[in-house]
């Protein structure tokens, strides 16, 4: 029924009224009812964007003035002042007097302030998009605590192995495809042979490693041992844990000398230089390759970190998902509910794609046979998975992820020698922590 | 005759020695210099031009384009005036608060002259990073307890209030050292004269601290105006940020033109070297101030 009223070009207010008044019980219609609801009960909104830069503001821009024009609710929106720092200091802002809605991050960074009453709960909304939101996300936007959804998915990123396809068939191998670990090998040593970096790695952030660290762990243990071991509820020492370090220390004799010394642009640019084989990495960078020329643009290629255990393929991958939360301290909440709803909604990502973004959208309904041959292959990426996580430091407490998972990896590639010493103190830095408050 | 060779030897070397303190001065000068020349290069080429040959790189274009990029997307002159609004009655509440609280311990002789200066200054060794999370919530409390959460928080007046808190500690221990150094015939004569505490202040002491504010004030708006934390952490509309803030404009979440940046960077910096090169004078002497007397 949903699918009718798109099909028949009637605007989903009027449908939805109608729905309202002929008292069909549509999913999609509840979206337009809540709104509906609250355009009498609520007054402006404000919201925030979690970037600062030109693209980011006039996404946001674009964003409140279709809602403003759609639903009549005045809303505004300003910038973050500075990406990180509004990331570090979000417990202040919520705290705060928070604007009534945000960009922000799903998984823990979402849960963690949920489980402190910090958040609205959005379960509600979410199941006032029905059938335009996936089951994937929806799972995704899930908080372990309660079951309840606290942030509506708007845009994702998958993470993949990306090369260039001249580079394989120069090795002779499928431009297109590679599947397992063998054939990931061929590839390393083809590079290497040529007198290239096999495997470009960059960690300097501390961060860029745990996408190798998680797909090998997921590949070789399962989705469900890298989030039990993320949280504890399995053991670093484990000799589980451990086979994944000896498989990530096959990857470093490929690897490029100066692995702490770049961050992820570094290994962007080695691969745009042509200087390397493969990076494991998330896709947010591919305009870059086709501002140097559309022909390095075409050549650039994402397929799924290679099969290692046939026991798991290829079934997870990291594909954080980014959407819009609402403050519980805000003067609006209902209003900052309603905003993000619809933030979700396909009216709202289409005003954002019509304002410049080129992220991947969470919406089902949105068309996606406009997509280039990069973008379609990102969503046959993320097809292929079952289990869809949040990068490692939205998939744990944050007082773990970066200053223990992060600087412990680091450990790792400086000294591949040590790693039960840095295992050891991994287990006990978790088992040291204190219980979340 | 023996006597001028052994000039000439002693102007000799004399010259040697000034030829390396030069050589030395100049070696840091112009490791000082590197980062500002650099900054100053990079903001003269486009971020295409790095991507493609990497940072160390003969260039093919220079121009003026990422200033132009720049100004339009910082919205310089509101941001601008936010810093202002900040800066200007923070640096005069705090050499007004810091020359009284000097006054009283150096003219006056208490008990616990020595420990009130220490702690004012002791104030100055807390990491700011240490004293935010407990001052954030008392913000929050003063302000539930108006009944307006933002008369501090996300308001000019608290910005305005903590940089006073933390500067106050330092123009303290800088005007009593000074203070330290006017006669105390000046102000026993003042004292038989009959002027109050008040007016002693103001009419006698105050007028002799010329130096030291002039010194201060320069300092104290290059220290306000270039910081970034305290704007950041308590100042939530970003329509009441000060001007570093607005460099998180040119920053992308993921991807950061870093050629835009330095140009955004370097117009930033522009009104404390303005403020600088008139004060210059000023400036240097305050570096200095009251180091003869402890």
């Amino acid at each position: 029924m949903s699918n009718e009223v798109k099909e028949n070009g009637v605007s989903r207010r009027t449908v939805l009224k109608g729905a309202a008044i002929g008292g069909a019980g549509l999913l999609g219609g509840g979206t337009l009812l809540s709104s509906c609801g609250s355009d009498e009960a609520t007054g402006p909104v404000k919201f925030t964007a979690r970037t600062n830069d030109e693209t980011g503001l006039k996404i946001a821009q674009a964003l409140v003035d279709a809602y403003t024009a759609e639903t009549g609710i005045e809303a505004t929106m300003q910038g973050s002042g500075d990406t990180n720092a509004f990331q570090d200091g979000i417990s202040q802002y919520l705290q705060g007097t928070p604007d009534d809605a945000f960009q922000w991050m799903a998984g823990f960074r979402t849960n963690f302030r949920a489980d402190q009453g910090l958040l609205v709960d959005l379960s509600e909304n979410i199941k006032n998009l029905g059938d335009q939101m996936p089951a994937g996300f929806v799972s995704g936007a899930t908080n372990p605590t309660d079951g309840k959804q606290y942030i509506i998915p708007t845009t994702w990123y998958p993470w993949g192995l990306h090369y260039r396809k001249s580079t394989m068939q120069e090795i002779g191998l499928d431009p297109e495809g590679l599947y397992n670990w063998d054939d990931f090998m061929k590839l390393l040593e083809g590079t290497k042979k040529k007198g290239l970096i096999g495997y470009a790695l960059g960690d300097k952030g501390g961060w860029e490693a745990m996408g190798t660290f998680s797909i090998l762990n997921t590949r070789l243990n399962g989705y469900n041992y890298h989030i039990d071991l993320l949280n504890g509820r399995a053991k670093w020492t484990d000799p589980k844990t451990l086979d994944v370090f000896k498989q990530f220390e096959m990857l470093i004799p490929y690897m490029n000398k100066n692995v702490l010394d770049i961050s992820w642009d570094g290994m962007r640019d080695l691969l745009l230089q042509k200087k390397c084989g493969a990076i494991m990495m998330g896709s947010w960078w591919a305009n870059d390759f086709k501002a140097q020329s559309q022909a390095d643009y075409d050549d650039l290629w994402i397929v799924p970190f290679p099969e290692i255990n046939p026991e798991f393929g290829r079934d997870s991958i990291d594909a954080p998902v980014d959407g819009v939360v609402a403050a519980a301290n805000g003067t609006n909440p209902e209003g900052g509910a309603a905003f993000a709803e619809w933030c979700g909604s396909e009216n709202g990502m289409l005003a954002a794609q019509a304002a410049g973004d080129t992220s991947l959208y969470a919406n089902s309904r949105l068309d996606s046979s406009g997509y280039d041959a990069f973008n379609k292959q990102k969503l046959a990426v993320i097809g292929e998975a079952k289990n869809v996580m949040n990068f490692l430091d939205r998939d744990c407490r944050n007082d773990f992820a970066g200053p223990i998972v992060g600087v412990q990896i680091q450990n790792f590639l400086k000294n591949p020698k040590d790693i039960n010493k840095i295992l050891e103190e991994t287990q006990a830095a978790w088992d040291a922590l204190p219980p979340l408050a | 005759m023996s006597h001028i060779v052994q000039n000439q030897k002693y102007r000799n070397r004399q010259k040697i020695k000034d030829a390396f303190i030069t050589a030395f001065i100049a070696i840091f000068a112009v490791v000082w210099m590197i980062p500002i020349l650099w900054t100053f290069w990079t903001s003269l080429r486009p971020y295409s031009d790095i991507i493609q040959k990497g940072v160390f790189s003969r260039p093919d274009t220079l121009n003026l384009q990422n200033y132009a990029d720049a100004y339009r997307l910082m919205n310089i002159w509101e941001y601008l005036s936010n810093s202002f609004i900040v800066a200007i009655p923070a640096v005069f509440l705090t050499l007004f608060f810091g020359s009284l609280i000097a006054f009283v311990v150096t003219r006056y002789s208490f008990k616990f002259n020595l420990y009130l200066l220490l702690l004012f200054t002791a104030g100055n060794l807390l990491p700011v990073q240490l004293v935010y999370a407990p001052l954030f919530k008392m913000y929050i409390w003063i302000g539930d307890l108006v009944g307006n959460r933002n008369i501090l928080y996300d308001s000019y007046l608290g910005v305005i209030l903590i940089h006073v808190a933390l500067q106050v500690g330092f123009a303290t221990f800088v005007m009593s050292s000074y203070m330290k150094t006017i006669p105390k015939e000046i102000s026993e004569s003042a004292m038989v004269d009959g002027a109050s505490v008040f007016r002693h202040y103001w009419n006698v002491i105050l007028p002799l601290l010329r130096p030291p504010l002039a010194a201060l004030s320069v300092l104290m708006t290059t220290w306000i105006y270039n910081e970034f934390f305290w704007a950041i952490v308590l100042i939530k509309s970003d329509s009441k940020r000060p001007i570093t803030s607005a460099l998180g404009r040119l920053q992308g979440e993921f991807v950061t033109d870093f050629n835009l940046l330095a140009a955004g960077a370097i117009m930033a910096a522009l009104p404390t070297l303005i403020i600088f090169f008139i004060l210059k004078r000023q400036f240097v002497s305050g570096l200095t101030l009251g180091s003869t007397k402890g």
